[in-house]
């Protein structure tokens, strides 16, 4: 008896060796993304190793959700990765929570990376107090994809770069067509999911804000402008009938209903390039989103490596992030197309704009990348945004029963009142 | 000393108790610790007494995951019972091809719930799903499942439906244990099949039903999770498919607060166990009841 229980210990305790994680000097460092964004992950290590870096063990998850739970559960159980990848909408619950080893000092005395070289935006938006937390990988923004054949085939312009909201909004209803006349759509005017990031940069455009200024306190689209530009959003569905119905929707999501040729224009970030260039069947290009006020307003999109507070090997996980951050790592990440470099250099080069590749118009995300803004670095930004998506979906898909702007409005700052409050305590 | 039989059980049972103690009661009293505490899994938790419970009590979206959680149970309990019941009796009974209809009852419950939850996905999808390709081919109405509240509950109450194998295991198992000569006692006074079913296979199926009740209450409470994960996203909106497990599982993972999670596992767990407290007082008395002496 004691010689099985002598047996199933070692095993237990050779089980846990094995799982014991990173040996001395290899970096740990926590991704998420789909697989075209990871296979790029794993040819930046590819190349690092092959420049005589040290080892890296890349721990992959699919979601951003799985991301955030394995991290925190690992920095709980005090084993956390020396550097992960986090979108800036989510990164301020982890700097308030003190997870987070601010870059600063590294970045300063750094021989490879210039905080001056990378897009500002970006920049600012993984700074806390002037000190820079996290160094952004991609910097993204909210674009609109079109269909090249069937804006040729009803006689239409593409998208001009400033384009107007009601341009847009009649090209969509002139898009929007019963093609095989069973009295039902086949082809939408427009996709765009009912989301607070795909309303804020219209609010903005007009002039409105969607928090209070300074330090927020509360979500406020409450001014006229704001009010105007939510209306004219949750028009697009209930007034226009130019994107698909929650039906359609829940049936083939945006993405490949563009990808079938059945809806003329979609607002998305850079993510999915990868997947339209495998578009044969018709052309596409992107073009700047349209203004609603007197100048276009688009919204980040950017990733950033973070070092957690408690990195075992922080001079190697830096020595990672600084072939990763820098022209190479940004090279290879740029050449999968699925995101905009951050540093400036490698995303006016060929590697990003690929001359004679799809899209035509790369440029356009960089020249947004000037009036870009961003959410606000809210702990508690992933509850509101979740709150507000939850009442903008049902505004947005069902306006017989659905609150107006107005009545929308007002619902979305009863429920994120006490988000908010969380935050302040 | 123990008897050596005795001691044979008790090692056989070791590692079963061992992984309870490990793997349940142990983060079930840690759960229970980290309910009175402020903890986001970064910093070290503060205590904060009875301040998560308090907020529970006045948090909306904590009410509808609860109302969800029992309305769930309230309707997938039943009717899992009933369809575990009739399908294991049905399939008791010797014939051709019950080893095949077995296994197909059985199979959906060796599919893992991931996969499984995909494939619902695709069945339930509102324009081009198999089942309402169905439905609409015979002239029924083709609902929009998971875009309407009503029907997106039903979905999920259907895809737990599907995953009734092991019990049907059960039931035919014990229905094959149950002595020919009560029966054929049941006939001898008179009893037709109805009376037998009513007055003689259902009080002494009692204890499994019993189990099965009881096992499906302590299960609906967590086998909402991963269809509202992956399927219905807890949606549509107003949070229609936001079930407490769900609703634990964004508190603790996503929002960083942990101890607040906690404390609504607490509650998780103190309304399974009234539930399940009530089915076994209720269905005890009923057994106790039904195999009196027919008069």
């Amino acid at each position: 008896m004691r010689r099985i229980a002598v047996v199933a210990l070692a095993a237990v305790l050779a089980s846990g060796a094995c799982s014991t994680p990173g040996a001395s000097g290899e970096v740990r460092v926590l991704v998420a993304g789909d697989p075209e964004e990871l296979a790029a992950f794993r040819a930046i290590v590819d190349a690092y190793r092959a420049a005589g870096g040290g080892p890296v063990r890349l721990e992959e998850v699919a979601e951003r959700d799985d991301l955030v739970a394995r991290l925190s559960t690992s920095i709980a159980a005090g084993d956390p990765p020396d550097a992960f990848l986090l979108n800036y909408r989510y990164y301020g619950q982890f700097e308030a929570a003190g997870a987070l080893q601010p870059l600063q000092s590294m970045l300063d005395t750094s021989d490879v990376l210039d905080a001056g070289s990378f897009v500002p935006a970006a920049m600012n938006a993984f700074r806390d107090d002037g000190v820079q937390t996290c160094i952004p990988l991609n910097a993204s923004s909210l674009v609109l994809y079109y269909n090249a054949d069937l804006f040729a085939a009803a006689g239409l312009a593409p998208p001009r770069d400033d384009w107007t909201w009601d341009e847009m909004v009649a090209a969509a209803r002139a898009l929007t067509r019963d093609v095989d006349g069973d009295e039902t759509v086949d082809v939408w005017g427009l996709g765009v999911e009912p989301q607070i990031i795909r309303l804020a940069p219209f609010v903005w455009s007009s002039g409105g804000s969607i928090m209070d200024e300074g330090a927020p306190s509360r979500i406020d689209l409450g001014s006229v402008r704001a009010a105007l530009a939510t209306q004219a959003f949750l028009d697009l569905r209930g007034l226009h009938e130019v994107v698909p119905t929650e039906e359609d929707a829940e049936s083939i999501d945006l993405e490949t209903r563009f990808l079938g040729g059945g809806l003329a224009m979609l607002m998305e970030s850079r993510k999915v390039v990868p997947t339209f260039r495998t578009i044969e069947d018709f052309g596409w290009d992107v073009a700047a989103l349209p203004r609603f006020g007197r100048r276009p307003v688009s919204i980040l999109h950017s990733d950033a490596f973070c070092m957690t507070a408690r990195a075992a090997e922080p001079d190697a996980a830096w020595t990672f992030l600084e072939f990763a951050l820098g022209p190479e790592g940004q090279a290879i990440a740029a050449q999968a197309g699925r995101t905009v470099p951050s540093l400036r250099s490698v995303a006016a080069s060929q590697d990003f704009l690929t001359p004679g590749g799809s899209p035509s118009n790369s440029r356009v995300f960089l020249a947004q990348l000037d009036g870009v803004r961003s959410v606000p670095n809210v702990a508690s930004w992933p509850q509101i945004e979740d709150a507000v998506n939850a009442l903008l979906e049902e505004a947005f898909y069902d306006p017989s029963a659905g609150p107006e702007a107005p009545e929308l409005i007002a619902a979305i700052q009863r429920a994120t009142a006490p988000l908010f409050a969380q935050e302040e305590a | 000393m123990w008897p050596r039989e005795r001691r044979g059980l008790w090692l056989m049972a070791a590692p079963f108790l061992a992984g309870t103690v490990l793997l349940v009661l142990g983060p079930a009293l840690w759960s229970l610790a980290m309910a009175f505490t402020d903890w986001n899994l970064v910093r070290p938790p503060s205590f904060v007494g009875a301040d998560n419970f308090r907020e529970l009590a006045g948090d909306p979206d904590f009410r509808i995951a609860l109302r969800n959680t029992l309305g769930f149970i309230a309707a997938a309990v039943p009717v899992r019972l009933i369809v575990t019941l009739v399908v294991g009796l049905i399939l008791a009974r010797p014939g051709r091809g019950d080893r095949a209809a077995t296994v197909a009852v059985v199979a959906p419950a060796a599919v893992p719930e991931a996969a499984m939850a995909l494939a619902w996905l695709w069945l339930l999808n509102p324009l081009y799903g198999p089942i309402n390709l169905v439905l609409g081919g015979l002239g029924l109405p083709t609902p929009a499942w998971l875009t309407e509240p009503t029907t997106a509950r039903w979905a999920i109450v259907l895809m737990a439906t599907f995953a009734v194998g092991e019990g049907v295991v059960l039931v035919r198992a014990a229905r094959a244990q149950l002595p020919r000569g009560v029966y054929e006692m049941a006939a001898e006074q008179g009893a037709g099949p109805a009376s037998s079913f009513v007055r003689v296979t259902l009080p002494l199926l009692a204890p499994i039903l019993v189990l099965l009740a009881v096992r499906d209450t302590a299960m609906s409470m967590h086998s909402t999770f991963v269809p509202a994960l992956l399927v219905t996203q807890g949606g549509p909106p107003p949070s229609a498919t936001t079930y407490l497990p769900l609703f634990v599982y964004r508190e603790g993972f996503e929002y960083l607060r942990y101890g607040y999670a906690s404390a609504a596992s607490v509650c998780l767990l103190a309304v399974s166990a009234s539930i399940v407290w009530l089915e076994y007082r209720l269905v005890r008395r009923w057994g106790a009841r039904a195999l009196q002496p027919m008069g």
